[in-house]
């Protein structure tokens, strides 16, 4: 085993390890020695192919297939230099004040959380696409909503000089998604903060941490030669993600101190919903995620985003099979699609646990309640995709295959609770969320408001896992700016913690 | 390297006969194609554990001899109606187990036959790196 000293220790290079590596190069340029180790490949940029099998084999957990304990839900979470900012669609929302009042951490306010998001905005190039980059994908979900008088909102994205792959959730295959890969990773790097990929932080100890470097054959290989390592360091900020910091921290054997480790998560569970046109609409063109809309999160519990995904993932969340599938399979450029997103509560039995080997196993049961949100979400998309000019619109709780569009009037009978059925349906989630939850005690939450773990002066957390509850949107920018937060308080605490 | 495949000669072919139905392009691969078939396949199971490849190897057997419970045959012995009839009772099963059995099943029918990126003209799939170009053409 080899050892390396360190001063600041970052687990983690998304959209939380990315911003905090950043805003922790103060301390590399006036000598202070930052590591931030990232299990994930860096992949060169020829190998953003945009294939939908080998992309998601190198840039996502288990290849994007992760799957809840009882089977369920798969979860989608990224691995890479960049972690999930490099498969994300690029959505830079600032979390509502509302959702922040809910969240009620003592020490966290709403204004503070919307100025460092704004300071990410500007760094990522967010803006509105202009009306001529929108695909038909978008403009009809606009066009429907606004008809039926639902409120719809165009997505600022963190693109620069988006060509329109829409690829995004495959790896931006031009570069122009400015995820933590494209921006804040090379300036921190700029400034001294050494990044080493395919290294993988297995446990951490007092003030150190125990990883291996292993190469997986494509992308650059690591600056580190394979094998274990033991890093010693002043403070670690772990940022690893919903899944993978509860599960490190459990690893370690913080969860005998702190009862709500790895407890309340939240998914955001999501449903893909396919209208077919009898024109090409072409939704493969162009940018594909403009527009969401939230009419009926208070309402009904969810949240509407236009969305475009790939051959397989679209097969495999059409409910069915046969020639009927394989009909609409056929018809992928007449095809419209809408992302559903379940504002799902913070359970404590819904958690990050520890397999036989160590590994991260989590626990999540749907509430009725989300069943509910979800069925309604159906019945709605069902009237947008019609308004929207759609021939028939497949709807995974829907007796047939297809609902036709001389039925508009039965949507709510024909689109029916009792086919709503876990393991029937596929539900997904790409936004993962607490875990280390932010709060005043030890009792029911990991860190205070500023990310540090209760009882543990050296160690912080900075991702989405500090999410008492659901952001309620898309959640890198909220994420972001925990980190800039919690990399702050790293650096005003630094000189009163220990050398390594 | 190629992967250690996950199931047996009787199993691929079983596999195949469900395939054909939940996936009728599946019929018209060429030899080449089913090859690539099994080899996605065997790739993405190889990053599962071996408690999961087993259970996939389990359900397998289940969904081949269940049928005999109801029309005295196996899946493999039934007529392409009645195999229908046996996989959309499989996806409505009351236990979310079954349920979940035939929806993983599915999940390889359609990694190995959608991820292939042949069958991209044949769904009219067509991204390009400069989609924009395309966006009103």
């Amino acid at each position: 085993m080899r050892d390396v000293t360190c001063d600041v220790l970052v687990v983690g290079s998304g959209a939380g390890g990315g911003a905090a590596a950043k805003e922790l190069a103060p301390l590399a340029r006036d000598g202070r020695r930052i590591l931030v180790l990232e299990s994930g490949p860096r992949l060169r940029e020829d190998e953003y192919t945009g294939h939908e099998l080998e992309m998601a084999t190198k840039l996502y957990v288990d290849a994007g297939g992760f799957l809840t304990a009882d089977g369920a839900m798969t979860l989608a979470f990224g691995r890479a230099y960049g972690g999930s900012t490099v498969v994300y669609t690029g959505t830079s929302l600032i979390i509502p004040q509302a959702t922040v009042g809910r969240w009620a951490v003592p020490g966290l306010g709403w204004e503070d959380l919307a100025k460092r998001s704004r300071k990410y905005l500007a760094e990522n190039n967010v803006h509105l696409l202009e009306e001529e980059r929108l695909n038909a994908n978008n403009t009809l979900f606009r066009d429907a909503c606004e008809r039926l008088g639902y409120r719809v909102e165009q997505f600022p994205i963190n693109v620069k000089g988006c060509k329109g792959s829409s690829l995004c959730n495959l790896g931006c295959p031009n570069a122009a998604k400015q995820g933590t890969h494209r921006v804040q990773l090379p300036a921190a790097q700029a400034a001294g903060v050494e990044v080493v990929t395919n290294c993988t932080v297995e446990r951490l100890g007092e003030r150190e941490a125990i990883a291996r470097v292993a190469n997986p054959g494509f992308g650059e290989p690591s600056s580190w030669e394979p094998g274990e390592y033991r890093i010693r360091a002043r403070a670690v900020v772990v940022a690893g993600g919903a899944v993978g910091s509860p599960a490190l921290l459990l690893r370690s054997g913080f969860g005998r101190a702190l009862p709500a480790l790895g407890r309340y998560f939240t998914a955001h569970p999501a449903l893909i919903l396919v209208g077919e046109h009898e024109r090409p609409i072409n939704s493969f063109h162009g940018h594909p995620k403009s527009f969401y809309c939230d009419h009926f999160a208070d309402s009904h519990g969810f949240l509407l985003e236009t969305c475009m995904y790939f051959p397989f993932t679209t097969a495999k969340n059409l409910i069915g099979f046969g020639a009927e599938h394989a009909e609409l399979m056929r018809r992928m450029d007449r095809m419209q699609m809408i992302l559903v997103l379940a504002v799902d509560p913070a359970l404590r039995e819904n958690r990050v646990a520890l397999g036989r080997s160590g590994e991260p196993v989590v626990h999540y049961r749907f509430t009725e309640e989300v069943l509910t949100s979800l069925l309604w979400s159906m019945r709605f998309s069902a009237r947008i995709f019609f308004a929207a000019g759609a021939r028939r619109v497949h709807a995974p709780a829907c007796e047939r295959f297809f609902v036709e569009r001389d039925e508009i009037a039965r949507i709510d009978e024909l689109i029916a609770r009792d086919r709503l059925k876990l393991g029937r349906n596929s539900i997904t989630s790409a936004h993962l969320m607490g875990g280390c939850r932010m709060g005043a005690s030890a009792a029911d939450s990991v860190t205070d408001a500023w990310g540090r773990v209760h009882g543990v002066p050296w160690l912080f957390v900075a991702d989405a896992s500090l999410f008492p509850r659901a952001s309620e949107i898309n959640p890198y920018v909220t994420v972001m700016a925990l980190a800039d937060r919690v990399a702050e308080r790293v650096r005003n605490v630094f000189t009163e913690l220990p050398a390594a | 390297m190629a992967p250690v495949s996950p199931f047996d000669e009787d199993q691929w072919e079983f596999l195949f006969a469900v395939a054909a139905r939940v996936a009728p392009p599946v019929t018209e691969f060429d030899p080449e194609r089913r090859a690539r078939f099994r080899a996605i396949i065997s790739e993405a199971l190889a990053l599962r554990p071996p408690a999961v490849v087993g259970q996939i190897g389990m359900f397998l057997g289940v969904l081949d001899r269940a049928p005999a419970l109801r029309y005295g045959r196996t899946f493999r012995a039934l007529d392409p109606a009645r195999q229908d009839a046996v996989l959309r009772w499989f996806q409505e099963a009351p236990l979310q187990k079954l349920r979940q059995g035939l929806w993983g099943v599915k999940t390889l029918v359609y990694m190995g036959t959608y991820a292939q990126t042949e069958i991209a003209p044949r769904l009219h799939y067509a991204p390009s790196f400069d989609g924009n170009v395309h966006l009103h053409a």
